[in-house]
């Protein structure tokens, strides 16, 4: 009987019952018989017969009614086909209600029951039970997370005991939640605790639907609903989207206004919380184009919110498009951070607005000083605020608009952001920059009051002190420097350049005295320099006995001077060497040429094993390494270039970098062009140095191959972390602007800040400079890109008898022809230079 | 590099789950969520994502830059409507307890 009850034969089953039972007449046949009639029932009730099942429930029960508990299921099955929950729960009251009962009901709860308020409510139940309360929990939670947000405590739903008939429903509640929350991962965790015969499961389809979770199935009506109603349907908003981003590149005003009427009728139809955000991009793409903007406004149904957002978009918009930085985009930025502030984006004196005025004094820093004075006064002058944007928004974003006051213009001073800056969130790198750019801009006056701020907001860096000692030095006040030295030394004694500093200001300080003719205050300085550790190392020592032997010669002691000569010649391993360092100390200490050459030879001498190259170059490390700089001997010029052009002599990079310097500083370009070449050879990590130093020595008229160089260098030195050739590129590149021509300059500033090359480009720069070893001879050139069709070449005939020149159209016209065509390079992000953190 | 885990494209906040107005706090927390839904051992490769958002986030001149230039404002408008599945609008209960009651 079992066995056809198995395979779903409840008809026969019952039958077989009914024969067996009538056979034996006993209880056991009697129970088989009331199990097939359970399963009989059962079966009706799924073929859903129900009004059968529960006409044979009733006549069974009546019939064998001392086996009614074997009829518990159905009995469950006949009350809860009725839709009778009271009916069904009623029982659950009974606190001796059977087990199996007990079970049933729960069973058909857990699979068959969603009307969680029915159980809540149901007056048959205790209002305590645990059921109830489990319900009318689930029912508030549920409510909760599918209406907005909810905190981790809501989902902790203690009522609903995990043995509970609902507690599926607590894992729904919590996948709803996850869900809403974007934390698709837990979703899909509380969605595998669900079991899958429960109601709650039959939410499962349309939650992993719009997890995006698989193929998408056909779902039914009421589920599809749900899951449009909650994901929307963008498809079409998507097309006029697209549609809109076309018209924008035609710069059709007419197709672009009906683009942007149907896109935002699509938008607020298929996704009305996007409308906004998109009427604020469509609003800076229209500003870019500079169309009109009440038609615009007339399109989008309405005008974009300024708010912080939008301001925020129109700034970095403006920043990432590729027209040359204007104030404006600085203004921009201001209006941000007030409206930012307002919103509660970051705090008025929060780190978040310090990093903003650091790049607002970045995007300033990009224009020449003297442009950006002329065009802050223009500005100033013209500026009357950005009322427009406000006549039609609401009354919390109009409070934020300055009205009646007259403007605060420190956004267009890097001066006052830095201070800015630096008062809210003091820290190396700003001040660094703010250093930085005062030095360049300003006197020593003004850069030292920013090192002064930066000791007074970090007394633990030594830069601020160590950039003290070395202005006060800079401008003779000894005493001072000497003050701050000591202080720094507190700090770090250790430091290189403490030391290095130290080292440096004793010399300063001997070569004074020496100056002053003070030869037994000299000997003090030099006692005290013999006794720093760091003037026992390398070449020092040598110098040392130089600045002896002028404090000798200042005396008038002869032989000695003669004596220190040597010892110095033995300790540099080289007579040229020894004359060339003691030259040095001598003109540090004011000796005059005569005296000089009393002392010392001027020839070379010839009996030398090292190279005059090697001497020099060795010499002038020395001389850069106390804080001087080396004069290289004219009568020295020939054989030094003769030699370097051959390649002798042993030579480190960084001696050899600092003898071309040296005779960049002289004016000896062809001299400073040869060691390049030579630097160039060696290759490895120094060829930046030796690109920017080929870029010095070339002749002014070789405006590309320089320009290569710099570029060359810079991305070098982006790739290999030197910040210093950077900034020595960067500075070389705007010390080589011509005045004259600074606005086409700045019109053709595109070039100038797109400062990224490939490998192959860098490779290209490399293989010519050390292609061309020669320095490049005096020559008529005639300009790579001509002005135009009438412009004539300096070297043509036509020149002679042709004497209308060519007018120029347009100011920016020349720009763009005077500056060889080259491919536009990927634009950097962000328009500020390179910081640490962008390199790295 | 701190943050080599996390692509150009991708928002650390997102990574995290936290609003773009998220506190120091609420950050930190959600940090500590992610780690333990994700330990190391068992997802390493999202427990670097996570660490490296967190990095990016907590340190605030960094939080700033994010801040100030997330997203490309030249990007398709297109762009600005989420992937299917992604737009999660609240509806009530009424549409889910139709479904529910769904056969």
């Amino acid at each position: 009987m079992r066995s056809l009850v198995a395979k779903g034969k409840t008809k026969a089953a019952v039958e077989l019952a009914k024969e067996i039972h009538k056979r034996c007449g006993r209880p056991e046949s009697e129970a088989l018989l009331v199990d097939a009639y359970g399963a009989r029932i059962w079966s009706l009730q799924e073929a859903g017969l129900k009004k059968e099942a529960k006409e044979l429930f009733e006549l069974v029960r009546a019939r064998h009614s001392g086996s009614s508990a074997r009829l518990v299921h159905a009995s469950v099955l006949v009350s809860a086909s009725d839709g009778n929950l009271d009916g069904l729960l009623r029982p659950l009251g009974d606190p001796v209600l059977p087990v199996e009962t007990r079970r049933a009901i729960e069973k058909f709860v857990k699979d068959e029951v969603c009307d969680l308020n029915a159980v809540a409510q149901c007056a048959t139940l205790a209002a305590d039970h645990p059921l109830s309360t489990a319900a009318s929990a689930l029912v508030k939670a549920f409510a909760a997370v599918t209406t907005g947000p909810v905190e981790e405590p809501a989902l902790a739903l203690p009522e609903v005991s995990h043995r509970s008939a609902l507690a599926s429903w607590k894992m729904l509640v919590r996948a709803v939640a996850y869900f809403y929350r974007q934390d698709d991962q837990a979703c899909e965790r509380c969605l595998e605790l669900i079991d899958p015969a429960s109601a709650p499961a039959r939410l499962i389809p349309a939650m992993r639907t719009m997890l995006g979770a698989g193929t998408r199935k056909r779902l039914p009506p009421a589920t599809e609903s749900l899951v449009e109603r909650v994901c929307g349907n963008t498809a079409s908003l998507r097309g006029a989207l697209q549609t809109l981003d076309s018209a924008f590149q035609t710069i059709d005003q007419v197709e672009i206004l009906v683009a942007i009427q149907r896109a935002t009728v699509a938008c607020s139809l298929a996704y009305p919380e996007l409308l906004e955000r998109l009427r604020q991009h469509i609003s800076v793409r229209a500003l870019e184009l500079q169309l009109p903007l009440r038609k615009v406004r007339a399109a989008m149904g309405g005008p974009s919110i300024k708010n912080a957002y939008f301001w925020r978009l129109l700034a970095w918009s403006e920043e990432n498009s590729r027209k040359p930085m204007e104030l404006l985009i600085c203004a921009h930025w201001e209006q941000f951070r007030r409206h930012a502030v307002a919103e509660g984006w970051f705090q008025e004196k929060s780190q978040e607005a310090a990093a903003l005025y650091l790049h607002m004094a970045g995007l300033l820093l990009d224009m020449p000083a003297e442009m950006l004075n002329n065009l802050r006064k223009s500005f100033m002058a013209r500026f009357s605020g950005f009322e427009a944007y406000y006549e039609d928004q609401p009354p919390a974003i109009r409070a934020v608009e300055t009205k009646g006051k007259t403007p605060d213009f420190y956004f267009l001073s890097p001066d006052e952001l830095f201070e800015r800056a630096c008062s809210i969130d003091p820290h190396r790198e700003a001040f660094d920059q703010w250093l930085n750019w005062a030095r360049e801009e300003y006197d020593w006056q003004v850069a030292d009051y920013v090192a002064e701020r930066w000791h007074e907001a970090l007394p633990h860096h030594c830069q601020p002190l160590l950039y003290l000692m070395e202005s006060a030095e800079n401008r003779g006040a000894l005493n001072k420097a000497t003050a701050f030295l000591e202080e720094v030394q507190k700090l770090d004694a250790v430091n290189p350049e403490v030391r290095r500093a130290a080292l440096r200001l004793l010399v300063f300080r001997a070569a004074r005295h020496l100056r002053q003719r003070k030869p037994h205050l000299v000997e003090q300085d030099l006692a005290a320099l013999e006794a720093l550790p760091q003037a026992q190392e390398g070449d020092r020592p040598a110098f040392l006995a130089a600045l002896r032997w002028a404090c000798e010669v200042i005396r008038g002691n002869t032989e000695l001077a003669a004596s220190l000569l040597s010892q110095i010649g033995r300790l540099l391993r080289n007579s040229d060497a020894a004359v060339l360092a003691c030259r040095q100390a001598g003109k540090l200490g004011g000796l005059k040429q005569a005296d000089l050459d009393q002392y010392l030879r001027q020839e070379i001498s010839l009996d030398s094993a090292d190279s005059l190259a090697s001497a020099v170059a060795r010499v002038c490390a020395l001389v850069d390494d106390m804080g001087a700089t080396l004069t290289i001997p004219k009568s020295w010029h020939g054989r030094l270039a003769e030699e370097l052009a051959k390649g002798s002599g042993k030579l480190e990079s960084r001696q050899m970098d600092l003898l071309g310097k040296a005779a960049l500083r002289d004016n000896q370009r062809e001299l400073a062009y040869l060691i390049s070449a030579r630097g160039l050879g060696m290759g490895g990590n120094t060829q930046a140095r030796f690109l920017l130093l080929r870029a010095r020595a070339l002749p002014e008229w070789e405006v590309d191959r320089r320009n290569d160089c710099i570029a060359a260098v810079v991305e070098l030195g982006r790739r290999q972390r030197d910040l210093a050739v950077i900034k020595e590129a960067v500075e070389l590149r705007r010390a080589l602007r011509n005045p004259m021509w600074s606005f086409f300059w700045w019109l053709d500033s595109e070039s100038w800040h797109d400062s990224s090359m490939t490998t192959e480009e860098i490779n290209a720069v490399l293989q010519r400079e050390q292609r061309f070893c020669a320095f490049p001879e005096q020559q008529a050139s005639r300009l790579r890109t001509p002005f135009g069709e009438n412009t004539a070449s300096l070297c043509e005939e036509e020149l002679e008898t042709n004497d209308e020149f060519p007018t120029l159209e347009d100011a920016a016209h020349p720009a763009a022809e005077m500056s060889p065509p080259r491919e536009k390079r990927q634009k950097k992000d962000l328009r500020d230079f390179p910081v640490t953190e962008d390199l790295f | 590099m701190a943050h080599a885990n996390i692509r150009l494209d991708e928002d650390p906040r997102e990574i995290l789950g936290v609003s773009p107005d998220a506190s120091v706090e609420m950050i930190r927390n959600a940090y500590l969520r992610k780690v333990k839904e994700n330990p190391p051992d068992r997802a390493p490769a999202a427990f670097e994502r996570i660490r490296d958002a967190y990095e990016v986030l907590r340190d605030p001149r960094r939080r700033a830059r994010l801040l100030f230039f997330a997203g490309d404002p030249h990007a398709p408008l297109a762009d600005l409507v989420p992937a299917t599945g992604s737009a999660r609008r609240f509806t009530g209960p009424g549409p889910w307890v139709a479904a529910l009651r769904e056969k």
